[in-house]
């Protein structure tokens, strides 16, 4: 097990700059999960992390020495990649004990550690079988088991599941959090999905276009989101922002004004007479119908929604409603009535709402503007 | 007359190919069937040919020159299918590299392969020519490697390396092309793969590329083989003291006393060794 650190990285391709100063920290057996759209350079990340791509700028330290300059071979790292690079010529047994093989560890050793991976990953039948002979679910675990025996000291993972079916995803999923609960270690996982991070990270980092975003607990993340990007790119159906303006007692949305009830967090900071033009962010989650709303509370209502489009998902449903000239996603509970064409007064919790700056994206209670003079 | 889409599209089939049939049966069936009656006769060039049954092998398999030329071409075999593949896998390597004007250099390599062979060979004859060569000037007027100057090509016993280099300067550009385009087609992955294992440059050779390119190699073995099992035209130019069998079934059929019978026992044992090599080739290589 060791400690991760990246500091102050930079990474350019040419005169192209894809990573802007990357500061990140993992705890020895942490499960970090790097989360961000295509392109936005996670994957770079690991690479650097990997050694294979060279650090322009900046420092990665592994168990506090400075590895930017050894060889991938030297860092003592395990990979699981992509599309699993399995060695096609080499069965199941020599893909899994080849970075041992490479260590030149004991005979006996290999042989313990090569049967406890296989039964860990359920490969025992397969171990004489070439990748082609496998199935993708197969592969993956091939690519996992190959990482787990030898030890490293620390694990990534780059969009291991991405080439798996809905269900197996979702198996492997919990497979690769039981087996990192087994070995403890220290462990960086790439995706682009973010059921797959809200679930399996310890902690969540959340990337864009070569800077990190936020970083928390997948809690932090969903619940307080620091700008208008990882509140939308977190949670599904995304979080809806409505434009609105911000008064030092209510919002106003589409002429409707929305007050603020006496536990409510309210800005602390200066604003305009005219009202603050800000970004109302509400996820569709956290919308009751006003019908089945318990009374009084904290809650907050938007009147006249015109029901667009309505799609039974099972146990809730998934409305398109308009309200004035905004649309929202809202999901509400089987008991809801309405059918499409009807009106319909939306209930939440003002403590769950988010006020985005409309000039920087930035949630206003995190980044506050300026504070009045004490 | 009914008759079924399949079979109209067989016959159809069997009239496309008809005119190439026709044509190789005529330029190289008939000549082989013709060449294996032969090689059972004495033949005369008068045309009267005497019957004389297995007399024709019997006495080539008892001619030591026979042999002496067999060595030679399997000396000749085993240095240019060695030289060619080692050479182009060599280069293939280095041209797979990223390095600038790697596009002009990988196009310059594959000249000599498309080089007309007589210009080419007179280009080596003048470069080994004992008074006005480049080789005997190198070496002997600036280099003082040698007090004196050599006919490499004109002496029989280093002829033969000649005629072995200059078949891998000129091959070796179809063994690079070969493995150059399979090189290319391994993915990056594995070797990223195997550096996290913990292997080095060498490690990555002999696990990844070596297995991957094995069967380019073995192809390039076995076709190598079959030509230049075959080879007439540039040892002969080149340097006709080398009696490479093709060369020595020439001489046999039509220098000096003329032969032809033997001449034809000779080729019809070329034609079961080549074909035997056809054979493993498609089976083993190909596997069909």
């Amino acid at each position: 097990m060791a400690s991760l650190k990246l500091k102050n990285i930079h990474k350019r391709f040419g005169s192209v700059e894809v990573l802007h100063d990357i500061n990140l920290e993992i705890k020895e057996g942490e499960f970090v999960v790097l989360v961000g759209p295509s392109g936005c350079g996670k994957s770079t990340t690991l690479r650097l992390i990997a050694g294979l791509e060279d650090i322009t700028e900046g420092e990665v330290i592994i168990n506090h020495n400075v590895v930017n300059l050894l060889e991938p071979q030297h860092r003592n790292i395990a990979m699981v990649f992509q599309n699993y690079a399995l060695y096609p010529h080499k069965n199941v047994r020599e893909n899994i004990i080849f970075g041992l093989k490479m260590a030149k560890v004991s005979r006996d050793i290999m042989d313990a550690r090569l049967e406890k991976v296989a039964k860990m990953l359920e490969l025992q039948d397969f171990l004489d079988r070439k990748p082609a002979q496998l199935s993708g679910g197969q592969r993956q675990r091939v690519a996992m088991g190959r990482a787990i025996v030898r030890d490293a000291d620390v694990f990534l993972f780059d969009e291991p599941l991405s080439n798996l079916d809905a269900k197996l995803r979702h198996q492997m999923r919990s497979e690769i959090k039981r087996i990192h609960r087994a070995v403890q270690t220290t462990t960086l996982y790439v995706t682009h999905d973010q059921v797959e991070a809200m679930t399996m990270g310890d902690r969540i980092v959340v990337m864009k276009e070569g800077v990190i975003e936020q970083q928390g607990t997948p809690m932090e993340i969903y619940l307080k989101p620091s700008n208008t990007f990882v509140a939308t790119f977190i949670g599904s159906p995304s979080m809806n922002l409505m434009d609105a303006k911000l008064f030092p007692e209510h919002v106003e949305i589409e002429g409707q004004r929305i007050h603020f009830k006496e536990k409510i967090q309210r800005p602390d900071f200066l604003l305009p007479k005219e009202g603050l033009p800000i970004k109302l962010g509400i996820r569709p989650d956290f919308f009751l119908d006003e019908n089945f709303a318990s009374r009084g509370g904290s809650l907050a209502k938007i009147n006249y929604a015109k029901i667009d489009l309505i799609e039974p998902l099972g146990f809730d449903k998934e409305l398109d409603v308009q309200v004035g000239t905004q649309s929202l996603k809202v999901r509400l509970d089987l008991r809801t009535t309405a059918k499409e064409g009807d009106t319909i007064n939306l209930c939440f919790d003002m403590e769950r709402a988010h006020f985005f700056d409309i000039k920087t994206d930035k949630n206003l209670f995190i980044h506050p503007p300026i504070r009045p003079q004490a | 007359m009914d008759i079924s889409v399949e079979q109209r599209e067989s016959r159809l089939g069997w009239k496309l190919i008809a005119p190439s049939i026709g044509v190789i049966g005529l330029l190289i069936i008939y000549p082989i069937l013709y060449n294996v009656y032969l090689s059972f006769f004495d033949v005369k060039l008068t045309g009267a040919n005497l019957f004389v049954g297995f007399a024709n092998y019997e006495r080539l398999l008892k001619d030591t020159a026979y042999y002496s030329s067999l060595f030679t071409t399997v000396l000749y075999l085993f240095g240019t299918v060695l030289g060619t593949t080692v050479v182009g896998l060599f280069v293939a390597l280095l041209m797979n590299l990223h390095f600038p004007f790697r596009n002009v250099a990988r196009t310059v390599i594959l000249l000599p392969y498309f080089a007309p062979v007589i210009s080419v060979v007179f280009g080596w004859q003048f470069i080994f020519d004992p008074v006005n060569g480049i080789y005997n000037h190198v070496v002997v007027e600036m280099l003082h490697l040698s007090g004196t100057r050599h006919n490499l090509i004109g002496d029989p016993k280093t002829a033969l390396l000649v005629v072995i280099l200059f078949d891998i300067w000129k091959h070796f550009p179809i063994s690079y092309l070969l493995i150059i385009s399979k090189l290319q087609s391994i993915n990056r992955d594995q070797y990223e793969a195997a550096a996290m294992d913990g292997c080095g440059p060498i490690g990555r050779f002999f696990h990844i590329t070596l297995p991957e390119i094995s069967f380019v190699l073995g192809t390039l073995v076995i076709l190598r083989l079959m030509w230049n099992w075959n080879k007439f035209d540039e040892v002969f130019l080149l340097a006709p003291n080398v009696e490479t069998l093709p060369i020595f079934t020439y001489y046999t059929a039509f220098t000096g006393i003329i032969d032809q019978g033997m001449a034809a026992s000779i080729s019809v044992i070329n034609f079961l060794i080549l074909s035997g090599l056809i054979i493993f080739y498609v089976k083993k290589i190909l596997k069909w």
